[in-house]
């Protein structure tokens, strides 16, 4: 099947989704109010609290769930044949994570514009607070392993991407000086920061870096590991620095190569008319994970990420002018990264091989999927753009620096947060010296991590890093299983039909709880004894959501029985 | 400044309509995407309550002193009708074509070209996509006057 008629028809399905079943959400489920009194107009202060134009809100907040998490986890996903994946990103995407960032967005918009934690003390238990922080921890842990993995295999897979990357961190922070310096306009530095960016493609082929002397001399088997140690000095660094220095301008230098890259994938693929190569179903070899319930912990972001709702209630839901707006920025954010996904899994599926038997040969089996998931994406974009007659290694390079960028990025934020959260719990648990002490914490952020992606194991089989994609995926699930566990109860206690919440809530707690239990029972058996107790942690953090949960809504059912309804539990401001 | 006159200021409101003056956040100020699963959450990791320096720095401006805030309360108290939007320098997506449009009608397109690739300059002072001063220039009081005479142009 031609790759764009399958584009052509999820585009469609997305539409009358957002149509129809948001506006179903707006007003029957979440029960916004035209009325209402936003946060914004409340606190309007002009820097955090700021009414904002719908469109403006969702390039800010689109921007910032949009990266290289929706490629990963579609590219490994595919390995169970393009049907499966495609129908859990369309669905996820339809029933699960539009009502959950549209959720998300306006509890948060009824509570001060307070974030998924916060409210989560208040809604569900005190307990809550302590979860939920104790989930965003192994999230973020588990997001700089995986990530720090992902770069590593494809800067020693594409040496020739590593001068554009690392030309890119002075280039980026000489543009952001020249821009505060000069008080110029940031549009057309940041352009030819993109255009010298790929002028070092070029460069970069010439003069491929590889690290297999230092790795020798060193001693350390995988070249990847000492990538992933030079990454890990240097997303410490990186979140060190203010913020608008080296993070901002690389976003927006990468906030172009997204266009671009979109723009590449779909161009190439209305040339190419690409045909997919890999089965619908894929006749996986026996001892596979099965697609219950491993697709659905796979793909996370691209069907549902928890990770959404952290960016919408934290910064998004201060910036909403009309409650109705969370339809507009909420739902159609989760559109924008399912298609993404989309395209991601498009890549993989009908990009990076021309005949079944090249894709078999990349998709043998799960290990073999997961270590080289990232590559294919990257050969298959490669493909697509040299559709459009850029040179074929070139256009591997290019698609190699475009991913690499997202990676990082999400490294330098992820570690960043990280230490807010290390920060956070410190505070609850009284240990002010490591909660007020910045190096400290940022140590904490960096090592725990590192330590997980120098797994043995990890990169080369494909193992480790599948197990920890998993498990990521499995604590980002968690993440929106307790934002959807809060919208859940908050609709209840309002008196309205949480149907919508509770079956993507309940779906999201058997697969992650089950995927949990497999994996661990296989780890004990693999004499996995770093990962068999991380993954009873995360399990013992899931059965505790379940708990919360449950005793959260019986409660809530509970107030709102009878003719009487439970006031509406907001503590936003007055009606007007 | 003086009493606000609210005749004068029904002539300069005009349509109402979305982005007549636009505040992009200075560069300083700018909120970084990054994506999932690191993007801008600075105010979503961070649910406890109370001082801690580097939260108050990472999650709690001060709106008090910075000159977006000080410029766009003092537009909404004294030009309530006149559609307001801050906006960052990296949200091209909306930026671009928003003042390209509004610029078109007013001074043409080549100018209104011209004017969109500067109105990525952090914190320029816009309307109706044209730049009319900079916010790292102007006090809150002068930005309601300059705004208040552009838009009445």
């Amino acid at each position: 099947m031609p790759a764009i008629v399958v584009a052509a028809a999820v585009a469609v399905l997305f539409f009358l989704a957002y149509r129809h079943y948001s506006s179903y959400l707006a007003r029957r489920v979440y029960g916004a109010d035209a009325a209402f009194v936003t946060p914004a107009h409340q606190y309007a202060d002009g820097i955090d609290f700021v009414p904002t134009n719908k469109h403006v809100v969702f390039g800010h907040h689109f921007t910032s769930v949009a990266g290289a998490a929706p490629i990963v986890g579609p590219a490994i996903a595919a390995f169970w044949g393009w049907g499966p994946a495609l129908a859990w990103i369309v669905v996820g995407t339809i029933f699960a994570a539009g009502v959950h960032d549209m959720g998300a967005l306006a509890v948060s918009v009824r509570h001060r514009a307070r974030n998924i934690g916060s409210i989560a003390h208040d809604v569900i238990s005190k307990r809550a607070r302590t979860l939920f922080l104790l989930i965003i921890f192994f999230l973020l842990t588990l997001v700089n392993a995986v990530f720090a993995v992902v770069i590593g295999n494809l800067l020693v897979a594409n040496p020739g991407a590593v001068i554009p990357i690392f030309v890119e961190i002075p280039l980026a922070i000489g543009i952001g000086q020249y821009i505060y310096r000069s008080r110029s306009a940031a549009l057309v530095p940041s352009l030819v920061g993109v255009v010298v960016l790929y002028l070092l493609i070029w460069v970069g082929q010439q003069v491929p870096i590889e690290l297999t002397g230092l790795a020798d001399a060193l001693g350390v088997d995988n070249p990847r590991n000492v990538w992933v140690v030079i990454l890990f000095v240097y997303a410490f660094i990186a979140s060190r620095l203010p913020v608008w220095v080296l993070l901002q301008p690389r976003d927006y230098i990468n906030s172009h190569q997204l266009f671009i890259a979109l723009g590449v994938i779909a161009a190439g693929i209305l040339v190419g008319w690409n045909t997919i190569a890999a089965p619908l179903v894929n006749d996986v070899p026996e001892g596979s994970p099965s697609i219950f319930p491993f697709l659905f912990i796979t793909v996370a972001c691209g069907a549902i990420s928890g990770f959404h709702s952290l960016v919408a209630s934290g910064t998004t839901a201060k910036q909403i002018d009309k409650e109705a707006d969370v339809r507009h920025v909420g739902y159609l954010g989760a559109v924008g990264e399912g298609a993404l996904a989309v395209g991601a899994l498009l890549a993989v599926t009908a990009g990076v091989a021309a005949t079944r038997a090249d894709w078999q040969a990349l998709y043998p089996d799960f290990s073999t999927a997961s270590g080289g998931a990232v590559g294919n994406f990257v050969n298959g974009v490669g493909i697509f753009a040299n559709n459009l007659g850029v040179p074929l290694d070139l256009a591997v390079i290019f698609a190699a620096v475009v991913v690499i960028s997202f990676a990082a990025t999400t490294m330098d934020t992820g570690v960043r947060l990280q230490r807010y959260v290390v920060q956070e719990i410190a505070e609850v648990l009284g240990w002010q010296r490591l909660a007020r002490n910045l190096t400290l914490a940022g140590i904490v952020a960096v090592v725990v991590p590192l330590a997980m992606a120098l797994l043995p194991g990890g990169g080369e089989a494909g193992y480790t890093f599948g197990v920890l994609w998993q498990l990521f995926g499995t604590t980002n699930q968690l993440t929106a299983g307790l934002a959807l566990a809060v919208v859940g109860v908050w609709v209840v206690q309002r008196g309205r039909n949480p149907v919508a919440v509770l079956v993507p809530l309940a779906f999201l707690l058997v697969m992650t709880s089950w995927a949990l239990v497999v994996n661990l029972r296989n780890f004990i058996d693999d004499g996995q004894w770093v990962l068999a107790p991380l993954d009873a942690i995360i399990f013992v953090l899931a059965m505790w959501l379940v708990v919360e949960a449950a005793l959260a809504l019986r409660r809530a059912s509970g107030s709102t029985s009878g003719d009487e309804r439970a006031p509406v539990p907001d503590d936003s401001p007055q009606r007007r | 400044m003086g009493p606000v006159d609210r005749g004068a200021d029904r002539a300069v409101t005009g349509t109402g309509a979305v982005g007549r003056v636009v505040l992009v956040r200075p560069w300083t100020d700018a909120r970084a995407g990054g994506g999932c699963c690191g993007g801008e959450a600075r105010d979503g990791v961070a649910p406890l309550a109370g001082p801690g320096p580097e939260r108050r720095r990472a999650h709690e401006h001060d709106a008090v002193a910075d000159p977006v805030g000080a410029a766009y309360r003092a537009l909404r108290a004294q030009l309530p009708d006149l559609d307001v939007q801050v906006v960052d320098a990296g949200n091209t997506a909306w930026l671009l074509p928003a003042v390209l449009r509004r610029a078109r009608r007013r001074v043409g397109t080549l100018a209104a070209v011209r004017s969109a690739l500067g109105a990525t300059r952090a914190g320029s002072v816009l309307v109706d996509g044209v730049r009319v001063g900079d916010l790292a220039d102007l006090d809150a009081d002068e930005v309601v006057a300059v705004v208040r005479r552009a838009a009445a142009a």
